[in-house]
């Protein structure tokens, strides 16, 4: 492989930008083109909570543009790829040569069997909207909110909504938002914020029908819903590669080259499948690029999957998850709950290694575990200090009771009682006992009594 | 000149009220009191504790608080199965079982608690105990025979205890406990499944959530099996009832005492009834309402009724200590200080080990600097230290604190400098 090859880019999501841009950083010289089928430039859809808050325009989101010579068609759609003649046929009726590829389709939201939400041409009715694009965004109807599905991004947007003064309810399957990520303790203090941000939660129902300004669930409840905000999770954009006969299961099937079974053809971000994972999940999407374009450019070279957070941030919520909810290896368990102030960890350890770690209201700890964990690197010994933020080190480490501390609880008995009874003579357990009591009662204190002896002798019979 | 000594009577030899007169009669340096101890059971007091350990060969003897400088002290009268029967606040006397009238100038009441036992169908059956007392402990030691099936009624401190002697005894028990989980009082969801496991591990069948429906008879007529409230049927020749105590304050009423709402004589945070010649101590004693079963407030209230009636200087009783640990031969379980988080803005740090099977929880202040409490389950090597700590700023990250051996750090290095 030559880094004067052509490269051509299906998609232009923040995974295909982010790869252009690499591609020139790693030294491939040969032409770029990206067929993006939105009608805009390249834009950061992490964001698109903000434009529905509106702290945000569209056009705020905006990637910067891409580096000299690549060329960018917005608003063409590819149909179909030529294999054998290596061009990329589109909707415009141009096509497109390529040496090298890229796949970068992305996912489109999965729409929920609901009755209601399409109309008879397969259109999605009217007030119904996915939240996958900037123009989904920007189309939300007025009105109370519905959205539907409490993952990330159902959770997220209902935060966004909430701050943009809308009526929101979410309706979520699981027993509580989030639920295939988080535990229950962390769950109910999720729903809690939402709840207290303003959100109607209807957890562990499902909706039946969707009628105009309606959403019925299925206890029979009906929610007012001028719009419906569907957040029910996102497939795969694999059609174009199907067609071409590539390999597909979930996604685009892409080895450790990010390849596809046709070594000229690779695919990368939300629509490709690595080691029958489809993260969909932008942090990987940009790890992918980073690999992708280095591997394009020529170096020799091949993808290791990281290990991304998964974090979700909202005014007041700081979220962070690593690693699989119950990760398997994991023999330590390690919880902080401070519901007074509505912080909680869990963190789960593989030896001393991060095996995973849900964390709320703890961005430093958040911040800290993610560098571990990402690195495998060894959590340090203070975890306490670790999550709560502070530096370690900050509480001396002496194992060493004060003076006035009880040693023997059932005859009240301080260490600097024991320390007195040793300095008047007493040497071993009887003498302290006969002057102090200790010891006496359950005798539970007798080991701690030796201990205070033996390190009081042991302190003053230095020469 | 020396005055005539004036009377305290004390009722009840338990470990409180036994205390207390040790402790008067250490400080009592004038001769100011002579007591009278009018004590309901045939011996003196006995380290009530420990007794579990009567039954793995420990003697009566062993356990005997009184020692020989106790009983013939010349301002010690100590009465035997002299059970009182009557107290006259006027006449300032009280009676016992046997019609003796005694005057008192002070009174304390130190009568204990007797067994809580539910108002089963069955429950007077034979073959039904309590475990409170050396009679209790020999009837059982009676009664059991190797393999027989029993049930321990109540899953808490003492009724693990129980549990624990009818194994020794060779009797395999079901442990039926009210609570969704073992020893409620003092352990969270965490410890109590590791104590689960450990009491599983020692042949303790453990049912919780649920209780006692009825105790039927066998042929015999003695128990032969109990039904529980989730219609599980049990077979059982032995039901010990261990499902806590109720204060033994029934002086209270004939003699005009006030009671506390769940029992209890009702005393002030000194200790004293509404007659400031009346005191009540230990398990028997509510005070400002709220009574205490374990022997370190016990002693503290004990001690504070002593140091008052020697004009000593005492502070009220507050804060009491209700720290506890499960001693059974390899069950570590623990608890201290606030273990249920209840306290302000508290945080909870919690350490499991699945691999190593323990559970740690520590409670702090909001700054996580303060330990208020915690639970230990599986190993409770920290306890002591974590105990002597509560209340106070921390030595040590939680961590190191919670793998650390002891109070004092570990074993001091052997004495190779001296040598040297």
């Amino acid at each position: 492989m030559t880094a004067t090859h052509h490269v051509l880019v299906v998609g232009h999501g923040p995974a295909a930008h982010r790869l252009v841009e690499r591609l020139r950083a790693h030294g491939h010289r040969g032409p770029v083109t990206v067929l993006g089928a939105e009608p805009r430039p390249a834009y950061n859809r992490v964001l698109l909570t903000s434009v529905l808050d509106g702290t945000l325009t569209a056009g705020d989101l905006e990637l910067p543009a891409p580096p000299d010579g690549v060329r960018v068609r917005s608003g063409v759609t590819a149909t179909a790829v030529d294999r054998a003649r290596r061009l990329v046929r589109t909707d415009s009726g141009e096509t497109f040569r390529y040496d090298r590829l890229v796949l970068a389709t992305g996912a489109r939201p999965r729409i929920p069997r609901l009755t209601g939400v399409r109309t008879a041409d397969g259109r999605l009715t009217e007030g119904v909207t996915t939240l996958r694009t900037a123009d989904d965004a920007e189309r939300l109807a007025d009105g109370p909110v519905v959205v539907l599905g409490g993952g990330v991004l159902g959770t997220e947007t209902t935060l966004a909504l909430l701050r943009a003064g809308r009526d929101v309810t979410l309706v979520h399957p699981g027993p509580h938002p989030m639920h295939d990520r988080l535990d229950d303790t962390a769950g109910a203090l999720l729903a809690s914020r939402l709840r207290s941000a303003g959100a109607r939660l209807r957890t562990g129902r499902a909706a039946v029908e969707y009628r105009p300004g309606k959403l019925v669930l299925d206890d029979g409840e009906v929610l007012r819903a001028d719009a419906l905000a569907l957040c029910t999770g996102v497939e795969p954009e694999t059609a174009l590669a199907r067609r071409a006969g590539l390999a597909v299961r979930t996604g685009i099937v892409v080895d450790r080259h990010l390849r596809t079974t046709d070594p000229r053809v690779h695919a990368l971000g939300d629509c490709a499948e690595s080691g029958g994972e489809v993260p969909g999940h932008v942090g990987t999407a940009w790890e992918q690029a980073e690999s992708l374009a280095r591997i394009l450019a020529g170096h020799d070279t091949h993808h290791r999957a990281g290990r991304p957070a998964l974090r979700l941030r909202a005014p007041g919520l700081d979220l962070a998850c690593l690693g699989p909810p119950d990760p398997p290896g994991a023999t330590r368990r390690i919880t902080l709950s401070d519901p007074a102030r509505g912080r909680h960890a869990a963190l789960a350890l593989d030896g001393d290694r991060v095996a995973g770690a849900v964390l709320i209201g703890l961005p430093r700890a958040a911040a800290a575990l993610a560098q571990l964990y990402a690195r495998d690197l060894p959590v340090p010994s203070d975890r306490f200090a670790l999550l709560l933020g502070a530096a370690a080190g900050a509480t001396p480490a002496r194992v060493e009771l004060p003076d006035a501390a009880v040693l023997c609880h059932c005859n009240h008995v301080t260490k600097a009682d024991l320390l007195r009874a040793w300095r008047a003579g007493a040497r071993d357990l009887t003498g302290i006992a006969a002057a102090t009591r200790a010891t006496t009662g359950c005798g539970g204190c007798a080991d701690d009594v030796r201990r205070v002896l033996a390190s009081a002798t042991g302190g003053n019979s230095a020469p | 000149m020396t005055r005539t000594p004036r009377t305290l009577v004390v009722v009840g030899h338990g470990m409180t009220g036994h205390r207390l007169v040790e402790h008067l009669r250490a400080h009592d340096r004038h001769g100011a009191w002579r007591a009278v101890v009018l004590a309901e059971e045939p011996r003196p007091a006995y380290n009530r504790v420990a007794l579990s350990s009567y039954l793995e060969g420990r003697s009566a003897a062993d356990l005997t608080l009184a020692d020989r400088a106790f009983l013939t002290d010349p301002l010690v009268e100590l009465r035997t199965a002299a059970p009182v029967t009557g107290i006259d606040r006027r006449a300032r006397t009280v009676t016992t079982a046997d019609g003796t009238v005694t005057r008192y100038d002070a009174l304390v009441l130190a009568t204990g608690s007797r067994p809580f036992v539910p108002p089963v169908p069955g429950r007077d059956l034979p073959g039904c105990f309590v475990y409170r007392t050396f009679d209790d402990l020999d009837a059982l030691r009676e009664a059991a025979r190797e393999g027989l099936p029993g049930v321990v009624v109540g899953g808490g401190l003492l009724g693990l205890e129980a549990a624990n002697a009818l194994r020794l005894l060779g009797v395999r028990p079901h442990v039926v406990e009210l609570a969704p989980r073992l020893m409620p009082v003092q352990l969270d969801d965490g410890g109590a499944r590791v104590l689960t496991r450990l009491v599983t591990g020692l042949g303790l069948r453990v049912h919780c959530g649920t209780a006692v429906r009825e105790i039927h008879p066998a042929a015999d007529g003695r128990v032969g099996g109990v039904t529980l409230t989730d219609g599980t049927a049990l077979d059982a020749r032995l039901v010990v009832f261990s499902a806590g105590v109720r204060p033994r304050d029934e002086l209270a009423g004939p003699a005009g005492l006030a009671t506390g709402g769940r029992g209890g004589f009702l005393v002030d945070d000194l200790c004293r009834t509404e007659d400031p010649h009346i005191w009540a101590v230990g398990e028997c004693a509510a005070v400002r309402g709220r009574t205490y079963g374990l022997v370190a407030p016990g002693y503290r209230m004990a001690e504070l009724v002593a140091d008052r009636l020697l004009d000593r200087p005492t502070a009220p009783f507050a804060d009491p200590d209700t720290a506890a640990k499960l001693k059974l031969l390899g069950v570590d379980v623990a608890s201290f200080g606030d273990a249920h988080a209840e306290t302000e803005g508290a945080l909870e740090y919690v350490l499991r080990d699945d691999t190593a099977g323990t559970y740690a929880k520590l409670v702090l202040d909001p700054e996580g600097r303060v330990l208020r409490g915690g639970v230990l389950a599986g190993d409770a090597t920290a306890y002591r230290t974590l105990r002597a700590l509560t209340g106070r700023e921390l030595t040590a990250p939680p961590d190191l604190l919670l793998s650390a051996p002891g109070p004092g750090g570990p074993p001091p290095p052997p004495r190779a400098a001296d040598a040297a």
